[in-house]
């Protein structure tokens, strides 16, 4: 199963290990991510979208036109670049001025968007064209007894317009993955809350009110970890966590996992190679966990 | 948190031509369906930190408020985390409505009351325009408000911490031209401004 592949600006900087622990599970699911030669910033959320619409639009609409020439539709790992190359498409079939105008702009620099191709995040991905089964059967490592918080966050599920795969209220396509996996999806609820996002940057206070919920939540259901899709939900739940534990003055120590790291563990793969050195929040804890666990089978 | 009662609203605050404006936001269309149930306020995640509730601001966009509506910080506070939009029983679009509402403060130079937030949109668009992608460095950089020696600890103690994990890219990343970016970024700018 071959995509176009969109990583967006923080899979290049702060989010590297989520695209690393990415392709190395790839290769055990048959999935191909080929990139987008050339990409640009989606067009982001809110930050271009408010200051410009069309400029933000017309952005997402180049990554659109690069990824129509490979004839293949477009796959992120990024829950934020998903709904805004999401939008831009939306609005290019709905609203015929902006689509008139984001012509313009991207004709005269010789590119030409004709609509039709899908936009879809890596969890789509995962549930619906590798399936659940898939993933289970490449597992060497079962979790067994691992308990794990799925953090959906907002923009992978919530949005008008975006390819939906699962349920806005109630998501099961992550927990299921853990399932697979053989650890524990634990219910608790601030699945779908929301971190923040951009606000981390101008009212980090309020962001950290905002993501102190998902946090503490998780903790009080006894999670040992939660994992994420989204690059921008990992900084403010992980990068953020110390800042966090010493405004509101709490304990957290967390681990919070991208999605794929965590099939990577459960597929048997080097912490190393996975990028699990990266995590800031130490995943020590989880290590310990799975250990005591592959003990317990060995004797 | 504040409230808003018809006895203290006067003709003159109002601009009747606002709703015509609201409806050419795209996703502002259905401005008018609003009927006040509630269920935005309700479900949004950062109501605690706004003056009006986004029902509030619907009704108070009706009444032709503009310059309240504009000089709120709730259209500032919204994170677009799509949850009133998701359960809004008449689908307008909350989130969109909120962008559109802050690029109409922008353009008419409406003080934001959270003093970073122009800033923040222009910058961040400035610097996508001069690379391409974002780099965070400099976004962080150029935000930065000089006056404070704590701020700046504390932004370097976050920037140690990710620079130590390898998440910190220093160089910026640049486009192949040959598929003419620069173009696109000024044809749009140029356009919007018209």
């Amino acid at each position: 199963m071959k995509y176009a592949y969109f990583p967006g600006c923080s899979i290049h900087a702060s989010a590297k290990e989520y695209a690393m622990a990415a392709k190395a599970v790839n290769k055990y699911l048959d999935v191909e991510l080929v990139e987008i030669p050339d990409w640009n910033c989606c067009g982001a959320i809110d930050a271009v979208y408010a200051y410009n619409p069309l400029l933000s639009v017309s952005l997402a609409a180049r990554n659109l036109a690069l990824a129509q020439n490979m004839k293949m539709d477009i796959v992120t790992l990024c829950s934020a670049c998903f709904f805004t190359l999401s939008r831009a498409n939306n609005l290019m079939r709905e609203n015929a001025d902006m689509k008139s105008r984001v012509d313009r702009a991207i004709n005269d620099a010789g590119l030409k968007y004709e609509g039709g191709i899908k936009v879809r995040h890596y969890m789509d991905i995962l549930a619906n064209d590798v399936g659940f089964e898939k993933i289970r059967q490449q597992v060497k490592m079962p979790l067994k007894g691992l308990k794990v918080a799925p953090y959906y966050g907002c923009l992978i599920v919530r949005p008008t317009g975006i390819q939906r795969f699962d349920d806005p209220e109630h998501p099961t396509s992550m927990d299921n993955v853990i399932k697979a996996l053989g650890a524990e999806a634990v219910n608790y609820p601030d699945k779908t809350s929301c971190c923040g996002a951009s606000l981390v940057i101008t009212d980090e206070e309020v962001m950290m009110e905002m993501t102190k919920h998902p946090l503490l939540t998780a903790k009080e259901a006894q999670a040992d970890c939660i994992v994420t899709p989204c690059p921008m939900c990992h900084f403010n739940l992980e990068a953020k966590q110390k800042d966090i534990e010493s405004h509101f003055d709490i304990e957290l120590g967390l681990p919070v996992l991208y999605i794929t790291q965590l099939i990577g563990l459960a597929f048997g793969l080097p912490p190393k190679e996975l990028g699990l050195h990266r995590n800031i929040v130490s995943p020590n804890k989880i290590f310990e966990k799975l250990k005591g666990q592959m003990t317990q089978k060995a004797s | 948190m504040k409230t808003h009662s018809s006895h203290n609203i006067t003709a003159q605050m109002t601009d009747p031509s606002f709703i015509e404006e609201i409806k050419k936001i795209p996703g502002g269309e259905k401005i008018l369906d609003c009927i006040q149930c509630g269920i935005c306020a309700g479900s949004c995640h950062a109501r605690f930190a706004m003056d009006y509730s986004p029902m509030q601001i619907l009704k108070m966009a009706h009444l032709g408020l503009k310059q309240e509506v504009l000089s709120s910080s709730t259209i500032w506070i919204c994170a677009s985390c799509y949850t009133c939009a998701s359960r809004c029983p008449r689908g307008l679009n909350i989130p969109a409505i909120m962008s559109g509402f802050k690029n109409m403060a922008m353009k008419n130079n409406v003080q934001a009351p959270i003093a970073l937030k122009p800033k923040f949109h222009k910058t961040f668009t400035e610097i996508i325009g001069k690379y391409g992608r974002m780099h965070e460095p400099e976004l962080q950089m150029r935000l930065l408000k000089k006056t404070s020696p704590g701020e700046l600890l504390h932004n370097a103690s976050l920037g140690l911490r990710m620079l130590r994990k390898g998440k910190l890219k220093l160089q910026p990343s640049k486009l192949d031209s040959s598929t003419h970016f620069s173009e696109i970024y000024k044809k749009a700018s140029s356009e919007e401004a018209k």
